[in-house]
């Protein structure tokens, strides 16, 4: 069968990656005291908590309603700059999505896209710079790519999912621009970027629920 | 971890309520971590915050004479939009809002975010970003310098020219004279341990110092062996001085804060403030105002900053101007 989430489904999702944040606790905390001052784990993870708690209104709502309520909840309970960049990205793809019934396959890239631009804009950065667009930006080339190639929806979500954990990878020989990063000697190089590794977690767990759904 | 704390999660609020309870002239906007003066006056607001954990910043410069609201986020976390733009709306009396910016990533999103919330709400609100820490290099495509403890010159100057009855175009330009005059330079002994984390985060040799350091543990410039209080001043008023050079140089007259991060003894900040006071004299460079004192501080760090605002006699007379808040008092 052919993907098609519900706002029921996308809160499953939000479920699964709450989950996923909070058995990445040590992880990631460890990654930001590299090269930042070690709350980003539990920032995001009380912004995710926070997106369970009301998770039966936000199943109720249409897409565009809900992806609204998921970028002002993020916005006030993530805090600093991830709540301020993640909530900018759900709010750019609630007004992108504001008239669908349902999340296709081909919603997938425009939720990505808005989201990449929307954080490039209030972050004001750019690809390469080592933050979480880094794992968002290859994950949108893939699924360009696939929709021209017409690989298969399990196919494309699988490689969207790696794209975006090697995009994550790849902040590792990156220089920061902005951020805590940047003020280290060497900009962060030789480290992972924490928030290019909670998105890539992020988009994972988005391709693994989708993958499971459309395998039932 | 040991601290007077009832749990992590709620130690921002917890905070508030004491500050309040301590400042009857202060009012908590509960749930939106808003401290505001009760009594309101006809002038230009100004509004300050950021993460907690920096106190008496920004809460304890809420007062006549300075911020008219100060707005905190998480321990070393930004505030969201929603609870900066309460902040505006408290501050605002009619006569427009000027928000004082540290320059952090988070801290400008946010703030700008809810410049942009309160002009669709009709409130007129303009903007200054603190960047005084000479440790990181200033830059314009990258984030550029931190705000560090110069923001509370910026505090005081401003607060005073609003007081004055100034536009918010006066005392957004006299935040800008500010900015361009301020440099600060830090340094920390050891790490701090923000409550939620519950372990310090780096760690430095007990016979080890880092220079630069920012005041959420972000690297400085480098680490060295400890040195003399004679020395130190030397290496930290060496960059600050270099920098003014390359702006004209340091002038013949300054106002010096001595700041401390929060564990360093006020005997440390008096010894530094001493040497830092014997260099500058000895430069032929007058000091007009000296503030000794934990002003801007970072947790259970111990370290100091030093920051020189060179004088003129606008500045003078700003800084002279009566203040009463919780954490600075003074003037005729």
């Amino acid at each position: 069968m052919s993907l098609e989430l519900t706002s029921h489904d996308y809160v499953e999702y939000i479920n699964r990656a709450a989950a996923k944040i909070a058995s990445e606790g040590e992880y990631i905390t460890e990654l930001d005291a590299a090269t930042g001052d070690g709350d980003h784990w539990t920032n995001i993870n009380s912004g995710f908590k926070s997106l369970v708690s009301i998770g039966d209104d936000l199943a109720k709502m249409p897409i565009g309603d809900m992806f609204k309520k998921i970028g002002m909840t993020l916005m006030s309970s993530v805090g600093g700059s991830s709540g301020a960049l993640y909530g900018s990205a759900y709010i750019a793809v609630a007004k992108a999505l504001k008239d669908n019934v349902s999340i296709k396959i081909v919603d997938i890239q425009t939720i990505y896209c808005e989201m990449f631009a929307a954080i490039k804009k209030r972050g004001k950065v750019e690809a390469g710079q080592k933050t979480m667009i880094d794992a968002i930006c290859p994950a949108i080339e893939v699924l360009k790519k696939a929709g021209e190639d017409c690989y298969s929806e399990k196919e494309t979500l699988l490689m969207m999912k790696n794209a975006a954990i090697d995009g994550a990878q790849d902040t590792k020989y990156m220089e920061a621009v902005r951020g805590r990063a940047y003020y280290q000697k060497g900009k962060g190089v030789g480290h992972l970027d924490p928030g290019a590794v909670s998105m890539s977690m992020l988009i994972a767990s988005f391709a693994d629920y989708c993958i499971d759904k459309i395998s039932v | 971890m040991k601290k007077i704390i009832n749990s992590p999660e709620t130690v921002v609020e917890d905070m508030l309520r004491g500050i309040v309870a301590a400042n009857p002239q202060l009012a908590l906007a509960e749930g939106m971590s808003v401290i505001y003066r009760k009594e309101m006056s006809k002038k230009v607001g100004l509004v300050s915050g950021g993460g907690s954990g920096h106190e008496p910043a920004h809460a304890g410069y809420v007062g006549r004479g300075m911020l008219d609201a100060a707005v905190s986020g998480n321990v070393f976390s930004s505030p969201d939009p929603e609870r900066i733009l309460e902040a505006i709306k408290r501050a605002d009396s009619g006569k427009g809002v000027l928000l004082i910016i540290k320059n952090y990533s988070g801290d400008c999103m946010n703030f700008t975010m809810a410049q942009e919330l309160a002009e669709m709400e009709d409130i007129e609100v303009d903007y200054v970003i603190v960047r005084d820490d000479v440790a990181v290099e200033d830059s314009l495509h990258s984030t550029g310098r931190r705000g560090i403890a110069g923001t509370v010159f910026v505090h005081k100057i401003c607060g005073a020219m609003a007081e004055t009855g100034g536009s918010l175009e006066q005392v957004k330009a006299v935040a800008e004279k500010t900015i361009a005059n301020v440099r600060s330079i830090g340094m920390a002994l050891s790490s701090c341990t923000i409550p939620a984390i519950g372990k310090p985060g780096f760690a430095l040799a007990e016979d080890e110092m880092e220079i630069g350091m920012g005041i959420h543990g972000e690297p400085g410039v480098g680490r060295c062996k400890i040195m003399p209080a004679k020395e130190l001043a030397e290496v930290m008023l060496d960059r600050i001085i270099r920098d003014f050079d390359k702006d004209g140089g340091i002038g013949g007259e300054v106002s010096l804060m001595v700041n401390g991060y929060g564990a360093t003894p006020l005997m440390e900040l008096f010894i530094l403030n001493a040497e830092v006071g014997n260099i500058l004299h000895e430069k032929g460079v007058t000091i007009y105002k000296t503030y000794v004192g934990n002003y801007m501080t970072a947790l259970d760090m111990a370290g100091s900053s030093i920051t020189l605002l060179r004088m003129d006699e606008e500045l003078k007379s700003l800084l002279d101007a009566v203040v009463d808040t919780p954490a600075l008092k003074g003037g005729a």
